[in-house]
């Protein structure tokens, strides 16, 4: 019998049940190790206290992550499409604000932008701060994958359209989003993951998200475990299923060419 | 149709193409371009086809000269012309036949009903009403071709431009393309036509271009081409391309 590899054209399904129960049973044998050394006390009745903190706070980290995603697909197909526009003005400014945001880490964004922009412009609304720093972290990569989609629609189909007498305009409308769409469906999903688990950050500005409970009762309670565990599983609830649905995008639009 | 080359030159960098070329053929149904390959008879066609501008010269259709610099004009002449291009290009995103409905729509204001009707007539009568619904990735390479044609011909256009419709394609489907172009020919569609098929071009065309070292190396009826000719760089083709025919 056969439990380590996979063979091609096998239906092996014991196999794979066995390799997935074996890695999971040693990573809980790493962390049962780990915790029995540092001779951790747990004290879950803490977080039952805070619960209505952690659930407020999954709410807001939904919620601001949806809305960023909402706002960064609109800024993306901006500058993702403004890198190439004839508008020299608008290109670069597609450049500097896609390369400014990925060359840069996002706790310096939200620190500039939260005692800077937002404290000139009179901007008090926490949430409304937290949406439109992550729109606006998340946007630059977007724009990166917009323009990448675009790009890989190839020159003889613009050619093609053009050929038919369709204006460029058209071209972008009718032949080249509805297929760039297809194709950036699986990133875009990876992309909502990436804000979910990134808006943690948004709690050095007290912003009361997700991480920002578990902050708070690690603060008041020192019970940092019985806090910072839940919070990753809270997060994995989230991104796991994206995951999957990633991987079922991919699989489903991996047909055209 | 009417065509007129005035001192037509497309250069690519230091290649010229395309070379100080004047032609003027009165009447002319079905043109075929031919010669070695990379000796510009595809730039030649593309220019006709108002993809590619030229470096110098002009173009003349039916005593109306191309406006190459107005990009608003180009996009009208393209409407009024029928484009195949080698490799199909069909919309992947789109089945067949929404291939052949959505210039008719979006460029040319039929109405949907109006469009999907002339759209299935056409492939009804190129025998391809079974493959309407599916995309072209689904098709083979003779299905994909013969609904590029029917989506450059549903526009009623003043003429088609092929550009080596067969030369993608395996043998087996090469006929099929061959059999519903030479028919578009009998109905009296006007057609310029780049291939390699000696066979077609002899028997379809009426006038033939023989086109290469940035220029028209001969010209005439394809009695005049095939048999009276005398000219080395075309003898030498012919004795390549035709060795296994």
């Amino acid at each position: 019998m056969n439990f380590f590899t996979d063979l091609e054209g096998q239906n092996n399904r014991p196999a794979h049940v066995a390799s997935w129960s074996l890695v999971a049973l040693l990573l809980a044998a790493v962390f049962w190790f780990g915790f029995s050394r540092l001779g951790y006390r747990f004290a879950w009745g803490t977080i039952y206290d805070y619960r209505m903190n952690f659930l407020k706070g999954y709410g807001q980290t939904l919620l601001i992550s949806l809305f960023a995603l909402v706002f960064s697909i609109i800024l993306g197909v901006l500058f993702g499409l403004g890198q190439s526009s004839r508008i020299l003005p608008f290109r670069y400014l597609s450049r500097f604000y896609v390369e400014l945001v990925r060359g840069t880490p996002l706790l310096v964004q939200i620190l500039i932008f939260f005692y800077v922009i937002a404290n000139a412009a009179g901007l008090h609304n926490r949430f409304v701060v937290g949406v439109l720093i992550m729109a606006l972290f998340s946007g630059a990569y977007i724009a990166e994958i917009i323009r990448g989609g675009v790009d890989s629609v190839g020159e003889t189909q613009r050619e093609t359209a053009k050929s038919l007498g369709f204006s460029p305009f058209q071209t972008y409308l009718y032949v080249i989003f509805p297929q760039v769409i297809t194709r950036i469906l699986p990133s875009l999903a990876g992309q909502l993951a990436s804000l979910i688990k990134d808006s943690s950050l948004l709690s050095v500005i007290a912003i009361k998200e997700f991480t920002m409970a578990a902050r708070e009762m690690n603060a008041n309670t020192f019970s940092t475990m019985e806090a910072y565990i839940p919070l990753a599983i809270g997060y994995l609830i989230l991104t796991v299923p994206i995951s999957r649905l990633t991987r079922y995008l991919e699989r489903k639009f991996s047909y055209e060419t | 149709m009417k065509l007129e080359l005035d001192n037509l030159s497309k250069h690519f960098g230091e290649l010229k193409v395309l070379d100080r070329v004047s032609l003027t053929l009165e009447d002319v149904h079905a043109l075929v371009l031919i010669g070695p390959s990379g000796g510009g008879k595809t730039t030649l066609l593309r220019l006709i086809a108002g993809l590619e501008k030229p470096d110098g010269g002009g173009l003349i259709i039916n005593d109306h000269p191309i406006e190459f610099f107005s990009e608003e004009s180009l996009r009208e002449y393209r409407k009024r012309i029928g484009m195949v291009f080698q490799a199909y290009n069909l919309f992947p995103h789109l089945t067949a036949l929404q291939n052949i409905t959505l210039p008719l729509v979006k460029v040319h204001g039929y109405n949907e009903s109006k469009a999907l009707e002339e759209a299935l007539i056409l492939l009804e009568r190129f025998h391809l009403a079974d493959q309407a619904h599916k995309k072209p990735a689904m098709l083979s390479g003779g299905q994909k071709q013969r609904i590029a044609i029917c989506r450059a011909v549903a526009i009623r256009p003043e003429f088609l431009l092929l550009d080596e419709p067969t030369s993608a394609l395996d043998p087996e489907y090469t006929s099929e393309v061959l059999d519903l172009i030479g028919e578009l020919r009998d109905e009296g569609m006007r057609l310029i036509l780049v291939t390699h098929e000696m066979g077609f071009a002899r028997q379809a065309s009426d006038y033939i271009l023989f086109v290469g070292d940035g220029g028209l190396i001969a010209q005439g009826t394809p009695i005049d081409l095939f048999e009276k000719q005398r000219d080395e760089r075309v003898n030498r083709f012919f004795n390549k391309v035709l060795k296994y025919n």
